[in-house]
């Protein structure tokens, strides 16, 4: 957290020069680190912001504007309505990070904020696959952020506690193409009465920010990529498969017992974590 | 083109400033009253703008303990009101558990909402969050015995057109046998209230709460806040059928885009939100001259109805002077990120009630707003096509496209 006023004008090391005082002087902290993740998954793979014009944005962000309305409720009990921020339903609302993010990178496709308390991943690849599906947009930021430790102690100032983290995973998905050849495919099945029994997998963790960026690791890592894969469980008997794809892989659509989106586009490493 | 087993809503449930039922929301709507007041649940002394459209109270619903109900935050009620409602109509209420039944909520803020009300009135769950952690949604989805996936979206003041965009897409995936989508937000607060005031986006006609939203006229001078919210049950048509369940319309087309221009300000240039409505028609299969009535966004700030005239001059060219626009805000405030939701439900009302809902307080047009306005007093039509457009903070702009069945 002690990053963020420099992420604020400077969200990675490459911006220069840096951006207008004003640019991100009132948004969250989860909107800072979101807008650093893009930064970093954009450089990483030598992207240019302006390739992504018609993309979407979804952001998850975990609880959002805490301290905000901490900071805000001392105020208004203090000093009345002329307290008030006006700045706080535009900048701390579920809906701030993948507004910030639509703005900054100029990404012209709908953004959406999704979810903001538990089940963040579940509910925006959820939300990721049926959009895609439509094939509306050409492709989705899925952006996820949360503190560490989760909902850590604020003041009655909306200050942090010293040693909170603020971490973000951005990943550029699009919906499958046949001729991918190589890659990361994610595969959302939703959970429900009728469900599909999960093949065979590597156990993976929750399906969350830190168990999403495990497992993606893993896969970058793997070479034998034709058996790599890893089933993530969602509610109710959903799961997300999340596998890295050879020039042998299946990967047909397949209606009805899952959605696929392949996170190909940006190699096989979709994401980026803030500096802490 | 309309799908061989398209989308249909078959339930609705709802609670607004204008009405705790559909059909009080319908009558009062097609009768051109305001539902804006002075605000009166809480001091008021040194906000800007003193009025809003408020829901009383919400109706505990029949078959669930009053006095748990009564413990509730007002947004958990809102929703479960909303919820069973729509299911009860649908007549799914008794069956939820034979189905897959999904959950979609637009909602932008649903914990700020919970802690500030909870921290003001001396409570700790701002403090203690950790301790109060599961959303209501989940909530509700858990004690209501539904088995399929949810979801909570915010697209701001655009929400309730991507939640029904969801539940429709979850549908034709497969994902489920039946959604209950829409809308809820519960967002006239004290601070609320106050940040959007020292915004200077409402209206501060404080001496005159119900000609205060005039959409389109000459002398509005910003939005008046509101609460409320609408929830829907889809399914697919086929089911429908089966069933011979009662049809308010087809979800038929959607469209999304975004300004990136600024998160509280319209982009100055159309082409975004035109995109987005362009995107709805040709989704819903529809031209511009097939639409017989366009609930504008229109929130009756100076710049959001100029830039929206804009848009629909783009999109329907010299068609514009025939088709009917009115902006309900006019008499139920704005519902921020419930108001989709419930012009959705407009909309149904104009196509069941064979009327268009009007513009109120619009006496003296702008000139730079040159529509063809349902003015002051509703009017018969004949409505086969409705389109409904949201526009939200983060520069969010949705069209939803429903026709009649």
């Amino acid at each position: 957290m002690e990053a963020v006023p420099e992420l604020r004008r400077k969200p990675a090391p490459w911006c220069d020069p840096p951006l207008p005082i004003n640019a991100l002087k009132q948004a969250d902290e989860q909107s800072v680190a979101a807008i650093s993740a893009v930064h970093h998954a954009l450089h990483h793979y030598g992207l240019a912001a302006a390739a992504f014009r018609d993309w979407g944005v979804l952001a998850a962000p975990h609880y959002m504007g805490r301290t905000a309305v901490a900071g805000g409720v001392h105020r208004y009990q203090n000093e009345g309505a002329w307290g008030a921020s006006p700045h706080l339903p535009a900048h701390r609302s579920l809906h701030s990070p993948s507004g910030t993010i639509s703005q900054l990178f100029k990404f012209r496709g709908p953004n959406i904020g999704v979810c903001g308390g538990p089940g963040c991943a579940t509910e925006v690849l959820a939300a990721a696959a049926a959009l895609l599906d439509r094939k509306h947009v050409p492709g989705l930021w899925v952006v996820l952020t949360a503190f560490d430790p989760d909902l850590p102690p604020v003041d009655r100032t909306g200050a942090h506690a010293p040693g909170t983290h603020c971490a973000a995973l951005a990943l550029a998905l699009t919906p499958p193409r046949p001729a991918t050849t190589s890659g990361i495919r994610l595969r959302v099945i939703a959970g429900g009465a009728i469900c599909v029994p999960p093949p065979t997998a590597e156990s993976a963790p929750a399906l969350d920010l830190f168990g999403l960026k495990s497992v993606l690791e893993a896969l970058a890592r793997e070479t034998e990529i034709s058996r790599a894969a890893f089933i993530l469980p969602m509610e109710a008997g959903g799961r997300v498969e999340v596998e890295k794809i050879g020039r042998t892989a299946e990967h047909a659509h397949r209606n009805g017992d899952g959605a696929a989106l392949d996170a190909r586009l940006l190699c096989s490493l979709p994401l980026a974590e803030t500096q802490r | 083109m309309t799908p061989s087993n398209p989308v249909w809503i078959t339930g609705v449930g709802t609670a607004t400033p204008l009405g705790h039922t559909y059909k009080d929301f319908a009558d009062s709507l097609l009768a051109g009253k305001s539902a804006v007041g002075r605000v009166t649940t809480f001091p008021i002394g040194d906000h800007p703008s003193q009025m809003a459209g408020q829901v009383a109270e919400v109706p505990c619903p029949p078959g669930h303990d009053a006095a748990e109900f009564a413990g509730l935050h007002r947004l958990e009620q809102l929703l479960r009101w909303c919820m069973v409602g729509a299911l009860r109509d649908a007549d799914w209420w008794d069956r939820r558990r034979e189905v897959r039944v999904g959950l979609v909520l637009g909602s932008g803020a649903e914990w700020l909402e919970m802690w500030e009300t909870d921290a003001l009135s001396g409570g700790s769950k701002l403090w203690e969050a950790h301790r109060h952690s599961e959303s209501m949604l989940r909530r509700a989805l858990r004690l209501m015995e539904l088995s399929g996936p949810c979801l909570t979206v915010s697209a701001a003041c655009a929400s309730g057109n991507y939640a029904l965009m969801q539940a429709r897409q979850w549908l034709e995936l497969g994902w489920v046998d039946v959604c209950v989508a829409g809308a809820c937000d519960m967002a006239v607060t004290p601070m609320s209230l106050a940040c959007f005031g020292n915004l200077r986006a409402l209206s501060r006609r404080n001496a005159d709460p119900q000609a205060a939203s005039r959409p389109f006229d000459r002398n509005r001078d910003g939005f008046v806040m509101a609460e409320g919210g609408a929830m829907f049950v889809l399914e697919r048509a086929d089911s429908a059928r089966r069933r011979g369940a009662r049809v308010y319309a087809e979800v038929a087309g959607f469209g999304a885009s975004s300004d990136a221009h600024n998160m509280v300000i319209p982009s100055p240039d159309p082409e975004p939100a035109t995109t987005a409505m362009r995107q709805a028609l040709d989704d819903a299969g529809v031209t511009p001259s097939e639409v017989d009535y366009v609930n504008a966004h229109a929130t009756s700030t100076p710049v959001g109805d100029v830039a929206e005239t804009r848009v629909l001059n783009a999109v329907f060219g010299d068609w514009l002077k025939r088709v009917p626009v009115s902006s309900t805000k006019s008499m139920t405030g704005h519902l921020l990120t419930a108001a989709a939701a419930v012009e959705a439900l407009a909309c149904v009302a104009a196509m069941d009630r064979g009327a268009l809902p009007p513009t109120i307080n619009l006496d003296d047009p702008d000139p730079e707003c040159d529509l063809c306005h349902v003015a002051n007093e509703a009017r018969p039509a004949k409505v086969r096509v409705a389109a409904s457009n949201s526009f939200g903070f983060g520069g969010s702009n949705t069209c939803l496209v429903l026709k009649a069945v």
